[in-house]
């Protein structure tokens, strides 16, 4: 076992914990409010571990929404995660045993994508590194879960400790990060408006991340595009 | 709903949170991709993160916020800077969240 790539993986997983912190609290909040026990607010963030998916499911959940459409609007929510997934695979073939590779990818959020696509770029993937990203930043989401649905009550806001611009922040400073190529700014400037026009126009793409998923298919597409243009 | 049902969702939204990120992993490590569509994927977290910074600065609670109160705009400048600057993800997560706990004290 490599103890470099495992330190990395726990160093880069402090970023993704320091965002899922107000967010992870704010679900262990909403959850009980919704109805849910402990047992089952932090059983989510276990089982599920989907920022935006568990914050809809809660909502419904608590607005007496039925099963099946709970179920059915997360499945819609999380099929950006299909395209995440299948990106990673050209860096973890021949890297990490393809079992493994799909097991560690139950872990891929938002952030987590972002964070080990960044390191990809520079560095081969290896298993260590993403088994300590996944696992820290899963831990950092069900602590902050548990915090939450414990102290809910006592907290008032964790806005002001701008801990509600950690998420932002990280996705400004991965942009950043991630742009190497002009096609990559144009295709990162089309998704930007595409994810703001779809969800201006319909305004429920904001809530179910239908409009990342819009932004995500135009953007990309653009990229390629210009790529073989030039 | 009942304590029971409550577990069914549970179960339920883990499925379908999970099934998306395995499936895709365990079906595409075992056979080639075509050229093209590795291309496109290389093109995904670009656009992905993207949408998400313009989204989480530009509509923080849910529609777009072109006005001087949307805090997120002004804590996005000095945070884009640091990011340009540093090229560190921490340090850039640290002014941000440095700049926007000001804000709030001084404005909010």
């Amino acid at each position: 076992m490599n103890t470099q790539e495992l330190k990395q993986g726990f160093k880069d997983s402090f970023p993704i914990i320091l965002g899922y912190l107000p967010l992870g609290f704010t679900f262990g909040v909403l959850a009980r409010d919704a109805g849910l026990s402990l047992l089952q607010a932090v059983a989510m963030s276990v089982l599920c571990f989907t920022g935006a998916g568990q914050f809809i499911a809660a909502g419904m959940f608590k607005a007496g929404g039925s099963l099946i459409a709970i179920i059915l609007t997360n499945l819609l929510v999380n099929l950006r995660y299909a395209l995440f997934a299948a990106s990673t695979v050209p860096y973890l073939r021949e890297r990490i045993p393809p079992a493994l590779a799909a097991a560690l990818s139950y872990g891929l959020t938002d952030e987590v994508y972002a964070v080990s696509m960044n390191r990809y770029r520079r560095h081969p993937a290896a298993t260590p590194y993403l088994a300590a990203l996944v696992a820290c930043s899963h831990l950092g989401w069900i602590g902050s879960t548990l915090a939450g649905a414990l102290l809910g009550s006592f907290i008032s806001s964790t806005d002001r400790l701008g801990l509600n611009f950690a998420l932002p922040a990280m996705y400004i400073s991965l942009l950043i990060i991630l742009l190497r190529r002009r096609s990559h700014i144009y295709a990162a400037l089309a998704a930007a408006c595409t994810a703001l026009l779809v969800g201006q126009l319909f305004p429920s793409t904001m809530a179910n991340k239908f409009n990342i998923i819009a932004a995500t298919l135009v953007g990309a597409t653009l990229g390629v595009i210009w790529d073989e243009r030039r | 709903m009942n304590a029971a049902d409550a577990w069914l969702m549970i179960f339920g939204v883990a499925l379908v949170s999970l099934a998306p990120r395995i499936l895709p992993v365990a079906i595409f490590s075992r056979r080639k991709m075509p050229p093209w569509l590795e291309k496109w994927l290389s093109y995904v977290a670009p656009a992905v993160l993207g949408a998400l910074a313009a989204v989480s600065i530009l509509a923080p609670n849910g529609s777009l916020e072109l006005s001087r109160e949307n805090l997120y705009l002004w804590a996005a400048l000095p945070t884009f800077a640091a990011g340009l600057i540093t090229r560190s993800i921490f340090l850039t997560l640290l002014v941000g969240i440095a700049v926007m706990a000001a804000l709030f004290h001084l404005l909010g």
